[in-house]
């Protein structure tokens, strides 16, 4: 079989060149440094670590997972100890942070799609970099000079990890429970305390890990307004020396999927002798951990999509190459056997993958784009309404691929038949790993809700209404570009049916009904990423127009994404009309079944 | 210790080319082009070489004027500085000469080259370039420890450099051999000399502010007037489906009298 590409590099040079404007990006002063060649460089470079290094490694880690040893130690994949030093020699951890601290201030666009080969090789080994980068962030926005000297060149340099340090037994969902404590002692604080489920929260691939932790200062009021984030290491710094600082690990998760990095059960002075550092003012830890959540919820978005692409990518390889049945004309049973992409049924599936996997790379890449606008474009007003959008479309862009990528990855199950659901095969693996995506980072119920109880009604709807102009520019694109004019009709029929329903449910919730507006936010959530998607595809379907006629040698690939476009339109999103009348009409079969009916 | 190092453009090997309609030559609208495999090694030893001895690498390009990225991403790798010969498709014995002549200028002690580059496979430009300038030559370097040993994993160079002479290790028929050369002297590398590490985002960017100096061809005065000619491109024959044999019997006569080679 070919060996499996990841993702496809003619997709992310489509998404780069063609549909999105690069080159719009490139002119803003903040990515002055970079070019065309730059860009091209690094891409190359993390394609090639993805496909010669990590990929390979990647059967073996998920075979063979971590675990607490007797002498309590938790040791990373012998593999993992070869890939880190290359994977931190690329650049990875601080590739989009501002040259003061040490980064290369490349655009968050180029940054997760090159992560996307990464994490598409192998998620798990990616992980332990993400994890590092978040965490090193969230010290470089919020902590003293003194911190940020301590910990962020160790950090962004690799030579130390970082983990987010948040899910205790009783606060997962609801952050507000969190009951680590934290008691003053003059220039740092005494924490004792559990975490659960700490991915990256202890292995030996570095001397030290430091935990981004939330906790409660002694005497802290309840509630949201009362939780703090602390940098908590692993080991502390004594003179030159590297000391223990009372962090236990209690246990290693045994785990469905992203078995390559151990995700631990942490105690924090256990002997009272566990120190960490305030990062940020006291009582502002979820403030300051909101203010991340974007990049973290489009990185769980990406791994959903990288996920997808791999085992799309491997389903196409192998529908092509495996001989079973013959076309329903075929007569004749001495006949040979076709290869099963050549039954309608199976491309069914294979278009249905790749509607999915596109769409949701190219609503990441354009969501990273609107990241990069409001973080570096010159005009205020513009970064405004970048920043409004990227609010909006952050919770789509991560759990959209999460769950659709769930049924793309069963979908690969189905193509490689009874030989799926054996080990022998990768797609087995590749849906396990991709079942987390929609739990962690807030669930897809989490972010069905800040869709609509905050992202939608925020400033009065300004998001909303931009989104509407976003749409309504891809519109008149694409009739212009000449794409089959009932995709535009349709795409503006949804559209016009979620506004008025979003009208709607905001009027409920004015009215003080919030009971009835929130009570299908799950099928909210699920319309709007129906037409965001399609509206993803309608512009794709308009580059891929322009492209047909500009550049026919490369007929096939534009063909196919004609065809994906119309299959996400035609087939998906007349499913918006369905979900609006539920929401509406506010259905109410679960809203009033009781506990004890069950 | 000055080194020169050659990186030729070539089609991406991971995907399949296109022949003309005519058959003349090969559809380069649309391809995706890489440096040539070898040439990376190439670029790898020289840098591991310049590690433990100093110096400088000096990459040359001889090519289409887009190779510019090719250049750019071994000076990402770690070279110092590239010259780019900015011509059209060229054929070995053009390259060497025009390769003399910038060796010459620059007086390097060893020149590193890929054995061959995986477009046109023809394996000639190295030992022209060596008899060209009366060098000696060790084509086909390897490491003996090979590549999943320790003295890879520590990124030692395959070709040992002391008191003038490099040591070689060279794959050939059925096992290695060991040459001492006397510098300046012609490395040409195989595919288990080393692993080339990837241009990281930091080198990439520093990569943007070294020189790459751009010659055009004609300012060599060399006659690069083709020596050797492409009658015509064919694609292999497409590979026959197999028969099932009944029984060892069965195969042996097939292999005697249909395939008759035995
Ligand atoms: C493999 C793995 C790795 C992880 N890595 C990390 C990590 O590195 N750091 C970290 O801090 N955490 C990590 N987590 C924890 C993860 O973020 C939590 O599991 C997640 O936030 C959900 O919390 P919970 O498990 O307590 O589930 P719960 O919060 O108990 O949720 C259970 C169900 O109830 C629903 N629910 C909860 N509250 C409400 C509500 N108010 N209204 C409606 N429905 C609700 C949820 O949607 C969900 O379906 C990881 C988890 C796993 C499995």
């Amino acid at each position: 079989m070919a060996s499996n590409p990841l993702v496809s590099d003619r997709d992310v040079q489509f998404l780069l060149e063609e549909v999105l404007d690069l080159g719009r990006l490139l002119r803003l002063p903040a990515f002055a440094d970079h070019n065309q060649e730059t860009i091209e460089l690094y891409l190359a470079s993390c394609r090639r670590l993805a496909r010669e290094v990590l990929f390979p490694a990647y059967k073996p880690m998920d075979e063979e997972p971590s675990y607490l040893e007797e002498d309590g130690a938790v040791r990373a994949h012998p593999l993992m100890h070869v890939m880190y030093p290359s994977l931190v020699g690329l650049g990875l951890i601080s590739a989009t942070r501002p040259a003061e601290v040490g980064g290369q201030a490349l655009p968050q666009t180029i940054g997760l799609l090159a992560s996307v080969y990464l994490m598409a090789a192998n998620l798990s080994a990616t992980g332990y970099l993400g994890l590092t980068s978040g965490a090193a962030r969230l010290i470089e926005s919020f902590g003293t000079d003194t911190l940020k000297e301590r910990f962020l060149p160790k950090m962004y340099g690799g030579e130390w990890t970082g983990t987010m340090a948040l899910t205790e037994p009783q606060a997962g969902s609801s952050l507000t429970d969190v009951k680590t404590r934290a008691t003053p002692a003059g220039g740092y604080y005494l924490i004792e305390g559990s975490k659960v489920f700490i991915s990256g929260g202890d292995h030996d691939l570095v001397p030290n890990i430091v935990h981004l932790t939330l906790a409660r200062i002694d005497g802290a009021p309840l509630g949201i307004k009362g939780v703090s984030l602390f940098a908590i290491p692993k080991r502390r710094e004594e003179g030159a020396r590297l000391v223990d600082n009372d962090v236990i690990t209690a246990g290693v998760f045994k785990k469905v999927g992203w078995r390559g990095i151990p995700s631990v059960a942490l105690n924090f002075g256990e002997r009272g002798d566990c120190r960490g550092w305030l990062v940020g003012e006291p009582h502002q830890g979820i403030k300051c951990m909101f203010q991340m959540m974007n990049e973290a919820r489009l990185m769980v978005g990406a791994n959903a999509v990288a996920t997808a692409s791999v085992a799309y990518h491997q389903s196409v390889a192998y529908a092509t190459e495996r001989p079973q049945g013959r076309p329903f004309t075929s007569k004749d049973p001495a006949a040979p056997q076709v290869p099963i992409i050549e039954h309608a049924d199976v491309r069914r599936m294979l278009l249905r993958q790749k509607a999915i996997v596109e769409g949701g790379l190219g609503l990441l890449a354009q969501t990273a784009y609107f990241a990069d606008v409001a973080e570096h474009e010159t005009d205020a007003e513009t970064r405004k309404r970048a920043r409004l959008l990227l609010d909006l479309l952050t919770p789509i862009a991560k759990s959209f691929p999460a769950e659709a990528g769930q049924e793309s990855n069963s979908l690969s199950v189905q193509i490689h038949g009874g030989y799926g659901y054996t080990s022998e095969f990768y797609p087995e693996a590749w849906w396990r790993d991709q079942r987390l995506n929609a739990i962690h980072e807030g669930t897809t119920g989490i972010q069905g809700f800040d869709l609509l109880g905050r992202k939608v009604v925020a400033e009065e709807g300004a998001a909303f209404l931009f989104l509407n102009e976003e749409i309504g520019r891809a519109l008149s694109a694409a009739r212009s570009a000449g794409v089959d004019p009932t995709w535009g009709d349709a795409v503006a029929k949804a559209l016009e049916e979620i506004g008025r329903l979003t009208l709607h449910l905001g009027g409920l919730g004015l009215s003080g009904q919030v009971e009835s507006m929130m009570a299908h936010s799950h099928d909210y959530l699920n319309a709007m990423s129906l037409l965001v998607v399609s509206w993803i595809w309608l512009q794709q379907a308009t580059a891929a127009h322009k492209g047909l006629k500009e550049r026919p040698e490369h007929a096939d690939f534009y063909r196919g994404k004609l065809q994906a476009a119309q299959y996400w339109i035609r087939t998906e999103l007349p499913k918006v009309n369905h979900l609006v009348r539920l929401a509406e009409e506010v259905e109410a079969s679960y809203l009033e079944m009781r506990p004890e009916w069950f | 210790m000055k080194i020169l190092v050659t990186v030729k453009r070539v089609t991406d090997y991971e995907r399949k080319v296109k022949i003309s309609p005519d058959g003349l030559s090969l559809v380069t609208e649309g391809m995706n082009f890489v440096p040539n495999p070898f040439d990376e090694i190439a670029v790898e030893e020289a840098l591991r070489l310049q590690k433990a001895h100093g110096g400088e690498v000096v990459v040359i390009s001889i090519g289409h004027k887009d190779a510019s990225k090719e250049i750019r991403q071994a000076l990402a790798m770690g070279a110092d500085r590239g010259i780019h010969v900015i011509a059209e498709e060229l054929d070995p014995d053009a390259v060497a000469r025009l390769l003399m002549k910038i060796v010459e200028e620059e007086k390097p002690e060893l020149v590193i080259m890929g054995k061959q580059a995986t477009d046109d496979d023809a394996n000639q430009a190295g030992q022209l370039l060596a008899g060209y300038l009366g060098w000696p030559q060790a084509t086909f370097a390897s490491k003996v420890e090979g590549l999943d040993s320790e003295a890879e994993k520590a990124q030692t160079p395959g070709v040992v450099i002391a008191g003038g002479e490099a040591t070689v290790i060279r794959e050939i028929d059925g096992g290695l051999e060991t040459l001492k050369l006397k510098l300046p002297a012609i490395v040409t590398t195989d595919l288990r000399l080393n692993h080339p590490r990837f241009a990281s985002l930091p080198g990439i960017m520093k990569a943007k502010k070294k020189p790459i100096k751009e010659v055009p061809v004609a300012s060599f005065g060399v006659d690069i007037t083709p020596k050797v000619r492409n009658v015509k491109y064919a694609e292999p024959p497409a590979r026959k489906a197999g028969v099932k044999v009944a029984d060892v019997a069965e195969l042996v006569n097939k292999l005697k009298t249909e395939a008759k080679v035995i």
